[in-house]
C-alpha cells in the first residue's frame, strides 16, 4: 500500500483466528474482497493461518502459553486408553502412507478391532474444520468408539499447521472419548499431540501403543499351557503321594489289628489249657462216671454199682466194693 | 469369534480364573482335570482367534466443510 497510514479492514469471527496473535506474525488470509463507497476496501475473512516457519512457530508458542494457562495440557487430564480397544475412530487422510502404516502395524499386532476411518484432509485450509467435524461425529455417535486416533505423516511446519490450530487443539482436549494423536515429525510436538491423552511419535508408534503384539501373546499362551500341565502334574503327584500314604496307613492298621487278634487268641488258648480237665488228669486226677454221668458224690452209690473211670491215658470199668462216706 | 460367543477378553479372563483355580490347593484332582481341559480348550480358541481373525475397516468420507 502506498499510503503508510492506510489500512484494510478484515471482518471475520473470533473462531477464524488461528490463536492469539502479535505484531510480526505473517498470516495467510483467505476471504472475499468488498468495496464500500463510504468505508472503502475490506475483506470478509473465510480462513486465516500463520505462514512461514517463524510465524507458525511463534503463533504456536503464543497459543501454547494461552492453552497451558487454561490447563489443556495438564498431565492430570490424561486418561488411559483401552488396551486393546474394540473400536477405533481413525481420523486421517485415508490412502496416505500414515494411514497404511497404521493399518498394517495394527493388523500385525492385533485382530478383531473395528476401525472406522474418517477420510479428512490433514493439511490446507479446510483441514482444521474437517478434523474437528470428524472428532465431533465420533463424540456424538450412538455407538461410541473406545479411542479416537488422529494421525498424519511428517511434513513442513506449514503442512502440519492444522495440528497447531486452537480449533483442533481444543477439539482434541475436550473430546469425551480418549484420544491418541501421532504426527510423524521429529522436532516440535504439535499442540494437538500435547492436548491428547496419549501421543505417538509416528503413526506406526500409535498402532504399537494401541494393542499388544499378538505374536507375544501367542508365545505367552504357550507358556500358560506349560504352566497348566505343571499344575496338573503337581496335583497328580500330590494325589499319588496321598494315595501311597493312605495305603501305608491301611497296612499299618491291618497289621496292628492282626497282631492284636493273634495275641488275644494265644491268651485264650493258654487260659483254656489251664482250665482243661485233661490237664488235671495228667496231674493224677480221674473222672468217675456212672451211666455216662459224672459222679460228684458217693451218697447215691451202692455196692456192686458199675463205674467208668477216666485216667489221662486209659478208661477203666470197675465195680463198687465198699462205700465209706466222709 | 462369532458375535454370540464370548469375546477374546472374556475368554482370557476365564483362562486366568482356570489357572488360578488349577494352582489352588483347594482344588481336588477331579475338578483339576476338568479345569485343565477347559483351560486347554480356551487356549485353542484364543490361538485360533489370534491367527485367523482380522481387523474390520469402515471408511467414511469427511463431512463437507467450508
Amino acid at each position: 500500500m502506498k499510503d503508510e497510514f492506510a489500512s484494510v479492514k478484515f471482518f471475520g469471527t473470533v473462531n477464524q483466528l488461528p490463536g492469539p496473535l502479535e505484531d510480526g506474525i505473517l498470516l495467510k488470509v483467505k476471504g472475499v474482497p468488498f468495496l464500500h463507497p463510504q468505508y472503502g476496501f475490506s475483506i470478509n475473512v473465510q480462513f486465516m493461518t500463520p505462514v512461514g516457519e517463524g510465524s507458525i512457530k511463534r503463533a504456536a508458542q503464543l497459543l501454547e502459553l494461552k492453552l497451558t494457562k487454561e490447563g489443556l495440557f495438564d498431565e492430570t487430564r490424561k486418561r488411559t486408553l483401552s488396551y486393546p480397544p474394540a473400536k477405533v475412530g481413525l481420523v486421517t487422510s485415508v490412502g496416505s502412507a500414515a494411514y497404511h502404516d497404521f493399518i498394517k502395524i495394527l493388523a500385525e499386532r492385533w485382530v478383531g478391532i473395528e476401525i472406522e476411518a474418517v477420510d479428512v484432509q490433514v493439511q490446507g485450509d479446510i483441514a482444521p474444520n474437517q478434523i474437528v467435524s470428524a472428532l465431533d461425529s465420533f463424540n456424538t455417535a450412538k455407538d461410541p468408539v473406545d479411542v479416537i486416533v488422529l494421525i498424519r505423516g511428517g511434513g513442513s511446519a506449514d503442512d502440519l499447521s492444522a495440528f497447531n490450530t486452537e480449533l483442533v487443539t481444543r477439539s482434541v482436549a475436550t473430546s469425551r472419548i480418549p484420544t491418541l494423536v501421532a504426527i510423524g515429525h521429529e522436532v516440535d510436538i504439535s499442540l494437538a499431540e500435547k492436548a491428547a491423552d496419549k501421543r505417538g511419535s509416528t503413526p506406526t508408534h500409535a498402532a504399537e501403543f494401541l494393542a499388544p503384539d499378538k505374536r507375544q501373546v501367542l508365545t505367552a499362551l504357550e507358556q500358560i499351557k506349560l504352566q497348566m500341565v505343571r499344575a496338573l502334574s503337581d496335583k497328580l503327584d500330590n494325589s499319588k503321594t496321598s494315595l501311597t500314604d493312605a495305603g501305608l496307613d491301611l497296612n499299618k492298621a491291618w497289621e496292628s489289628y492282626f497282631e492284636g487278634r493273634k495275641q488275644s487268641i494265644t491268651e485264650h488258648k493258654r487260659l483254656l489249657e489251664i482250665l482243661s480237665p485233661l490237664n488235671a488228669l495228667k496231674r493224677g486226677y480221674a473222672i468217675v462216671r456212672q451211666s455216662g454221668n459224672v459222679v460228684l458224690s458217693g451218697k447215691k452209690l451202692k455196692t456192686n454199682d458199675e463205674l467208668a473211670i477216666e485216667l489221662a491215658d486209659a478208661q477203666l470199668v470197675t465195680t463198687v466194693k465198699n462205700i465209706k462216706l466222709k | 469369534m462369532k458375535s454370540n460367543e464370548p469375546s477374546y477378553n472374556e475368554k482370557y479372563k476365564q483362562l486366568e480364573e482356570v489357572i488360578e483355580s488349577l494352582q489352588s490347593t483347594d482344588t481336588d484332582l477331579d475338578s483339576a482335570v476338568a479345569k485343565y481341559e477347559k483351560g486347554m480348550s480356551l487356549i485353542a480358541d484364543l490361538e485360533k482367534y489370534l491367527k485367523e481373525a482380522e481387523n474390520k475397516i469402515t471408511k467414511i468420507k469427511a463431512a463437507k466443510s467450508k
